[in-house]
């Protein structure tokens, strides 16, 4: 059988499969265990024993369950009363008020969350009903909180970034690193956009609430002071290089675990929820990871992502071109994965091409992370949809319309990557040293 | 059935026994955890106060393994595995039920091999006496058996869910937790 039969017969069933509804880390195994049955010599079952043994038990994943499990603390306590009450006073003078409370209270709780949709359901828990009945437009608070939830991926910790880290081998410290500027950025671009609608439709946005001395600011963002030293310990350690990832994860466990404890949100009962939460959370992520390691290696045996790489050189893209056709093909595929799955099902096939594209792994990591943000927010599967669907009982469509200007700013923020690298790769060359 | 008739103890001894063996292979799972966040702490404040307790990454490894491995059957009763459901939600009746068999028998089979290899490879690490070439020189088949054992519980957990599908008894869990997988 030639190249292209095997490989159309391999994608065919792995789509009927996974489109069947059988579950995805298992069809990833089952698919790579037919290709290797029978387009290689070697045993496929013990192949698939090892390699999933070797994966799993692998030193640099340690730091995947670690910040999920920090997220699952964090997640209940009452950190998102107080990330509202805390940062409100300070939004008050700006263009668009409240409404920014969304995207500043989701970057500060991307900073110790790893997840996308816990960010925006964190945030969102308090400021979706705050915002409502100080009358603020739905469309405005239903979409800003479901673009800037999308910041759990690309500020520092994120679990996409360690998954594409462990699957593309790039150091998870650098992407952590190389995330913080366009984050920031990110976050900037989204505010810049809510104060231009709200200067453009004045008449929509409420009247500021009562003024409050600059004391009293201070007094209300007190609560804020345990978060803020977390961030400071998780990431400073990591980028000052006296803790490897995994190790910043663990700090950031006893961390969440004693704030929670001093604001009295732990007992027995939250304790196990988040420790049984956080397991599950991981599990379903590890069994995924397990079956894409098994179809990495048989795709490699069959030679796939070789072949891929030298059809697509001999296409004559420009890298411009190639970056454009993976967004799209991105995007495409995120209408019907979730965000993990997509990187590591296509990670071992498009790694090749990608580097002999001559594009830095690094900068591509940043990269993948911002277009799955996208597909977070584009129906039918986009889970910040799927949550705030949850919370709020609004139709998703609308949620779509919603979040769609700022799936659009987050095109731009590609293009702007693409055009100035720099603001990825600058911080993790300054920590190299 | 409501989903409140999950939380009711299902009606013959041997539901009863499955439920708990699944739910014991998810408290050591919660066990290896913690354990996997004491190793890495361990770690930390060795090197801090400069003693060297050796091997910690590999058993950090190992306990992370033996997490997700061992939670995999209750975390598939609680309907937390993801698949893509774009299908199965726009069917029903008589047809939704004929995917999810098939959806059931597929995994169920998958399960089943991976379960059989996972055994095949304890037993041979046992039995040519594989030891970790990392600094730790743990007999391996050791935290294998973790992986072992979990697969084969989460064969069972697929095997009854087909069972309980077939006679239609099954219910799906609907987790919030799902959504914020990401």
């Amino acid at each position: 059988m030639n190249d292209f039969a095997i490989t159309t017969l391999l994608v065919v069933s792995l789509f009927v499969i996974l489109g069947s509804g059988v579950w995805i880390g298992l069809t990833l195994s089952g698919v790579a265990w037919i290709g290797m049955q029978l387009f290689s010599s070697r045993p496929a079952g013990d192949a698939m024993a090892v390699t999933i043994w070797g994966s799993a038990s692998s030193w640099t994943l340690t730091a995947l369950p670690l910040f999920i499990w920090m997220g699952e603390i964090l997640f209940r306590t009452r950190l998102s009363q107080d990330m509202f009450r805390g940062l409100s006073p300070w939004m008050q003078r700006l263009p668009g008020r409240l409404l920014h409370t969304n995207v500043v209270g989701c970057a500060i709780f991307a900073a110790v969350s790893g997840s996308s949709a816990a960010t925006c359901a964190t945030i969102g828990k308090m400021s979706l009903p705050e915002l409502a009945r100080r009358g603020y437009p739905d469309m405005m608070s239903l979409g800003s909180l479901a673009g800037a939830g999308t910041l759990g991926l690309l500020i520092p910790p994120s679990i996409i970034m360690i998954v594409y880290g462990v699957s593309a081998d790039v150091s998870i410290s650098q992407l952590f690193i190389g995330g913080v500027i366009p984050g920031i950025l990110l976050a900037l671009v989204f505010m810049l956009y809510i104060a231009g609608w709200s200067i453009l439709h004045s008449d929509q946005i409420p009247p500021a609430d009562a003024p409050m001395s600059f004391a009293e600011k201070l007094r209300e963002s007190k609560s804020l002071i345990p978060v803020v030293l977390l961030i400071v310990a998780v990431l400073g350690s990591i980028y000052s290089g006296l803790a490897t990832a995994t190790e910043a994860a663990g700090v950031g466990v006893l961390g969440s675990l004693i704030i929670s404890a001093a604001q009295g949100s732990m007992n027995w009962a939250t304790f196990k929820e988040s420790l049984m939460g956080g397991t599950r959370l991981y599990c379903m992520i590890a069994v995924i990871l397990a079956g894409a390691a098994f179809l990495t290696l048989s795709m490699g045996y069959i030679g796939l992502p070789r072949h891929l790489a030298e059809w697509i050189a001999t296409l004559g893209l420009s890298k411009f071109g190639l970056i454009l056709a993976l967004t799209a093909f991105y995007v495409v595929l995120g209408c019907f994965l979730d965000g993990i799955s997509m990187v590591v099902l296509t990670m071992g096939v498009i790694m090749p091409t990608v580097q002999k594209a001559g594009i830095d792994p690094l900068w591509f990591g940043i990269f993948i992370v911002i277009v799955v943000e996208m597909a977070q927010v584009t129906p039918p599967v986009g889970f910040n949809l799927f949550v705030l669907q949850g919370m709020t009982k609004r139709e998703i469509g609308t949620i779509a319309r919603a979040a769609f200007p700022f799936f659009l700013l987050m095109v731009v923020m590609v293009v702007v990557l693409y055009l100035f690298p720099q603001i990825v790769t600058f911080l993790p060359e300054q920590m190299r040293r | 059935m409501s989903v409140a008739a999950l939380s009711r103890a299902r009606p013959t001894a041997l539901g009863r026994s499955l439920d708990a063996l699944y739910d014991a292979s998810a408290a050591l799972a919660a066990v290896a955890m913690v354990l996997l966040l004491v190793m890495v702490m361990l770690s930390v404040v060795s090197r801090l106060a400069g003693f060297n307790v050796p091997g910690t990454d590999a058993y950090a490894g190992y306990m992370m393994a033996a997490a997700g491995f061992l939670a995999m059957a209750h975390t598939l009763k609680k309907g937390e595995h993801i698949r893509v459901t774009l299908v199965l939600s726009a069917l029903h009746g008589k047809a939704r039920h004929g995917l999810e068999i098939w959806a059931l028998f597929v995994a169920a089979l998958l399960a089943l091999l991976f379960a059989g290899y996972s055994c095949k490879l304890a037993w041979q690490s046992y039995a040519f006496h594989d030891i970790s070439t990392s600094n730790d020189a743990t007999p391996l088949w050791l935290p294998q058996i973790a992986m072992a054992f979990g697969a084969v519980v989460f064969a069972i957990a697929f095997i009854d869910e087909l069972v309980l599908e077939l006679r239609g008894e099954r219910v799906v869990p609907v987790s919030d937790e799902a959504t914020r997988n990401e």
